[in-house]
């Protein structure tokens, strides 16, 4: 599991994203007293570190930039400044992203994830593999037992969506927001449009089952038995 | 200055040498004979008065005209201690020393204010950068306990964070100083940026986006236009027209000398008579008052101020029940007519 150090003065922000990305897969940890920031951040050795900038005897600019000398671990800078030369520094510093708070926490996540993601090279970077069916990213395409069906760039997007959370219900509004999020501003007919095509595409790899409609609530991708 | 403004003014010193030189003159028929000194020493007195008289006129008359020429032709008038030169005659001595008094405690005036403001201003900016924590641990906590309740908290908090924001590019457009920087921006990113912004109300109240050829670059600052992008945003959803699908359309062309991005939308639109007022400050209009919506009367008006500030163009046309047109002007060559 992916270590993320969350390195944040507020301790209610700091505990509820700890919760949050508990629940979201990744083993999440928090300093809590700012005395040796550095060493402790290389102590405990995350796969990537949250940074708030304004810190308690310590400067988040400052401690990113002595990471850097001695890590390549990524890292965010989440801060209430939204002063573009503050953010121009923290880049220049080896920050990977800035995000300022009030954050859109889908945003952070998919930072995280991406960031993450390019790290790991050789880790399936391009291919996302379900029990059932494998994701090509790269050609964009849904692979099943060597049989191949291209995917248009929306189904990927909802396909991928409702496999990262399987087996549970996907509202149409959080497809919607996750369509969104990456610049296809799709309406409510298109989406339907979207969701008959690709249960028309599962269905003839024989996985149309997978994709139930829940009336009221949304769409769900279930384990196969 | 008129000849006759100053002999007037010299009206006493005129009578009493005239009296003087009758005195003198009847004395002088009185004890000599001698014509010449009868007439030589009224004469020489009087004509002496007169050119002493007028250069002193001509000194001053140079003196009150440069004044009033450079008075006129400054914009900022209380400089004039600084451009003129004092002259050699010690009431315009008097009156220069007297305008560098007042301008020296104008300036101290000003400047108290001035720091005030930049105290305030500084003041507003750190209440923001504080209130924006408990903002961002509020919406976390929503995250982690999603119900209806906690659902509709979050619609409240974007809310909060909509204001705040307004509040703080409020105080940032009062300010002499320049916070931003201009340099090239992709329209469409900063077009997709301020729609997703929006994504959750637009998703919600089923509001479709079309947004066609805005692949283009302009000079602007990408944090200040995504603001007054945000705010036009608002108001299209702010003011849809309920009876029908709603729907807004971004698109910009690039002429020779600017780019314009327009932003329609299906809206209820705005009275023909109150289109030109928009952009006042405080002004609502009729749907302001009709519509239930609490219009603040600021969102176009801060769009108007912080465009000019960033050299933009900003003009809306609407018609009623059609719907509602902003047209951003960027110009090309911004860097030359940036207005500081």
């Amino acid at each position: 599991m992916q270590k993320i150090l969350i390195v944040e003065d507020d301790e209610k922000l700091r505990d509820e994203l700890e919760i949050f990305l508990n629940n979201n897969g990744y083993q999440a940890e928090s300093l809590k007293q700012f005395q040796n920031t550095i060493q402790e951040i290389l102590n405990i050795a995350p796969n990537l570190i949250l940074l708030d900038i304004n810190l308690p005897e310590a400067n988040g600019e400052f401690i990113c930039k002595e990471i850097r000398k001695k890590s390549n671990v990524p890292i965010i800078i989440i801060t209430s400044s939204d002063n573009e030369m503050d953010e121009l520094l923290s880049i220049n510093y080896g920050a990977d992203h800035y995000i300022t708070k009030p954050f859109n926490i889908q945003i952070l996540l998919a930072k995280i994830n991406s960031v993450l993601r390019r790290m790991n090279i050789g880790l399936a970077q391009d291919k996302i593999i379900a029990p059932d069916f494998t994701i090509n990213l790269s050609k964009s395409t849904l692979i099943k037992e060597g049989k191949e069906i291209e995917l248009t760039r929306n189904e990927l997007k909802i396909l991928k969506c409702l496999n990262e959370k399987r087996d549970k219900i996907v509202s149409r509004e959080e497809l919607m927001e996750y369509l969104w999020e990456s610049e296809s501003f799709i309406d409510d007919n298109t989406l339907t449009v979207n969701i008959t095509r690709l249960r028309n595409k599962l269905e003839e790899l024989n996985l149309k089952e997978l994709l139930e409609t829940r009336r009221g609530q949304g769409y769900i991708l279930k384990i196969s038995q | 200055m008129k000849i006759k403004n100053f002999l007037k003014d010299k009206i006493l010193q005129i009578t009493l040498i005239l009296f003087g030189l009758v005195t003198i003159e009847i004395f002088l028929l009185a004890y000599t004979t001698d014509n010449f000194i009868k007439l030589y020493i009224p004469i020489t007195i009087l004509s002496l008065y007169l050119i002493s008289i007028f250069v002193e006129y001509m000194r001053k008359k140079k003196f009150y005209k440069t004044i009033y020429e450079v008075i006129n032709e400054l914009d900022e008038k209380y400089l004039i201690s600084e451009v003129v030169d004092t002259p050699n005659f010690f009431d315009g001595k008097i009156l220069m020393e007297i305008i560098k008094q007042l301008d020296k405690s104008m300036i101290e005036n000003v400047n108290k204010y001035k720091y005030l403001m930049e105290d305030y201003k500084e003041y507003i900016e750190m209440w923001i950068h504080e209130i924006k924590l408990p903002i961002a641990s509020g919406k976390m906590i929503v995250e982690n306990n999603k119900t209806e309740a906690t659902k509709s908290i979050n619609e409240e908090l974007d809310k909060i964070e909509n204001y705040t924001e307004q509040a703080l590019y409020y105080a940032r457009s009062n300010t002499v100083e320049k916070d931003y920087y201009i340099r090239k921006c992709n329209l469409k990113e900063l077009v997709n940026e301020a729609i997703r912004k929006n994504k959750k109300t637009l998703i919600s109240e089923k509001i479709s986006i079309n947004s066609h050829d805005l692949d283009k670059t302009v000079n602007t600052d990408s944090k200040w236009l995504t603001f007054i992008l945000n705010q036009i945003i608002q108001n299209s959803i702010k003011y849809r027209n309920k009876a029908s699908k709603s729907e807004i359309e971004f698109y910009a062309e690039e002429g020779k000398e600017n780019s314009i991005l327009y932003i329609q939308d299906n809206g209820i639109g705005i009275e023909k008579s109150e289109v030109s007022r928009v952009f006042e400050k405080g002004f609502t209009g009729t749907n302001g008052r009709t519509t239930n919506k609490k219009s603040t009367g600021i969102g176009l008006y801060l769009c108007k101020k912080l465009g000019t500030k960033l050299g933009l163009g900003i003009e809306l046309e609407s018609t009623k029940k059609e719907g509602t047109l902003v047209k951003i002007v960027f110009p090309n060559n911004s860097y030359l007519n940036i207005k500081s």
